[in-house]
């Protein structure tokens, strides 16, 4: 084998484990901004949330690969019978705002998060998970990838934090390490769906075939988000 | 010059300065009966429908308007003031009878030549896209047909499975034609006119996609929307030619 698949497996496990990392400091914040707003009760309202919009607003303007951040709530601590889901979006070069969404349940449009493996993931292990890449229809309504981390508080699961990612920027991020490595060659999601390819052979969000003889599969050193490096032998 | 051919002509039609408020309360009347806009949200400011429209404030104010007239929509001042959905449209069984009568076979086939394209590709890229996940909220809304107590749920029901078709395929672009095409005929699949639909076979087809799409059998797949949408067009030629021929014995009399 030559050095490159190797050599790119590294480049691309360090760009997500930066992410990764600003992820987890992000939800630290969120963490800890929870706590103190709650000072012990233990259902959160209208008010646990001042200063939300601000640290992912910060989130948005120091991560220009992100085009979404915020935190969303288990239905579980929430005062009100409706989820809460605070999240913002870059919906325009320098224009951040909040997305609305349909939390009723039952409504023509409601956006059942809870259901949704971003949260159902990091819910069920407690670890960050990478969820994608999807068309996020009736959320941001745009084609990308959902970073999330859990969160808690006195020990109790309140949600989950993190940030959205388009196609587009990990393909402009990972293009140029693909490209280093000879012949095809995709970076695959743990459903083994495909990220970013570096040729028309493995387009996004296409599952790859499993039964490929002549394929070599790395896995990224990324704990938690069953990464892999596909290329040929 | 060229006499342009009727492609062509297409690029160049004019743009009706009168029809363009109509085309607005279209648009909004459209998209709060697909779900996409619903009853309790806000419209953005008249300044940015304006502009996002590319249309004069007074032509926007003129489709405001209407749609107030119509209790569509209402206005209210102060702060947390703006333009608010106060109630779902139904369209009117007089428009749907126009619809029928002013629309040739022609034209509804050609409807349904365009729709296959589009629902036969998103059911194949589906088989090729879909994740556990995915499977389960098709199964969850392939129902929706046999569920709904009105057509008009009904309709909406119909339209948010091949939407969400669309969506498992991760298409952008053919999920925003499915809207349109769901805003073109959604309503009229389902309209009370001639003979019923039967909701109980639209999710039987439905769910029958569904297990095409989890077993990644692509071209059945694909072959069942084909189906599928084949005979959405039969009816609505059925309801066409039933409400023409009524008319006709009408008109004789």
């Amino acid at each position: 084998m030559t050095p490159q698949p190797v050599e790119a497996a590294d480049a691309l496990s360090r760009w997500m484990n930066t992410v990764a990392s600003d992820v987890t400091a992000f939800t630290g914040d969120v963490t800890e901004l929870l706590a103190r707003n709650l000072g012990g009760r233990d259902k959160v309202d209208q008010d646990s949330l001042l200063g939300l919009e601000q640290l992912s607003r910060e989130f948005l303007a120091g991560h220009p690969f992100a085009v979404g951040a915020g935190a969303i709530f288990s239905s579980a601590v929430i005062e009100k019978q409706q989820g809460v889901l605070e999240w913002w979006s870059r919906t325009k070069p320098g224009v951040v705002e909040k997305l609305e969404f349909d939390l009723a349940p039952g409504g023509e449009r409601f956006y059942d998060y809870e259901k949704l493996p971003f949260f159902t993931t990091a819910a069920a292990t407690g670890q960050q998970t990478l969820w994608g890449p999807y068309l996020d229809y009736l959320g941001a309504d745009d084609y990308i990838l959902t970073h999330t981390n859990p969160f808690f508080v006195g020990g109790r699961f309140m949600g989950v934090a993190g940030c959205d990612i388009k196609v587009q920027e990990l393909e402009t991020a990972f293009m140029p390490i693909l490209r280093s490595i000879p012949g095809d060659a995709a970076v695959v999601n743990a459903s083994g769906r495909v990220i970013v390819g570096n040729s028309g052979k493995y387009l996004v969000g296409e599952r790859v075939k499993p039964d490929s003889a002549g394929e070599l599969r790395l896995d990224l050193n990324v704990p938690h988000l069953g990464l892999s490096l596909l290329c040929q032998k | 010059m060229e006499t342009p051919t009727s492609f062509q002509l297409q690029i160049y039609r004019s743009l009706p300065e009168v029809e363009r408020a109509d085309a607005i309360v279209n648009r909004i009347t459209k998209a709060i009966a697909l779900g996409m806009l619903k009853v309790g949200e806000r419209l953005p400011t008249e300044a940015a429908l304006s502009e996002m429209f590319g249309v004069a404030g007074a032509t926007l104010r003129e489709a405001l308007a209407d749609l107030r007239e119509q209790g569509i929509v209402e206005t209210r001042r102060g702060r947390s003031g703006g333009t608010f959905i106060v109630k779902q449209p139904s369209t009117p069984d007089g428009a749907m009878r126009a619809w029928f009568l002013a629309t040739s076979i022609a034209e509804i086939r050609d409807i349904g030549d365009e729709h296959s394209a589009i629902a036969a590709a998103a059911a194949r890229l589906a088989c090729e896209r879909a994740e556990a996940h995915d499977i389960e909220r098709l199964q969850d809304l392939a129902r929706g047909t046999a569920l709904a107590p009105s057509p008009e749920v009904c309709a909406r029901a119909d339209s948010r499975f091949h939407i969400e078709v669309a969506v498992t395929a991760q298409s952008p672009r053919l999920t925003n034609a499915e809207i349109r095409l769901q805003a073109e005929t959604g309503h009229l699949l389902w309209a009370p006119l001639a003979t019923k639909f039967d909701p109980e076979r639209a999710a039987a087809e439905h769910l029958a996609l569904v297990r095409a799409i989890a077993e990644d059998r692509s071209s059945e797949a694909q072959q069942l929307a084909l189906d599928h949408i084949r005979r959405n067009v039969h009816h609505l030629i059925d309801t066409k030619l039933t409400l023409g021929y009524a008319e006709e014995k009408q008109e004789g009399k």
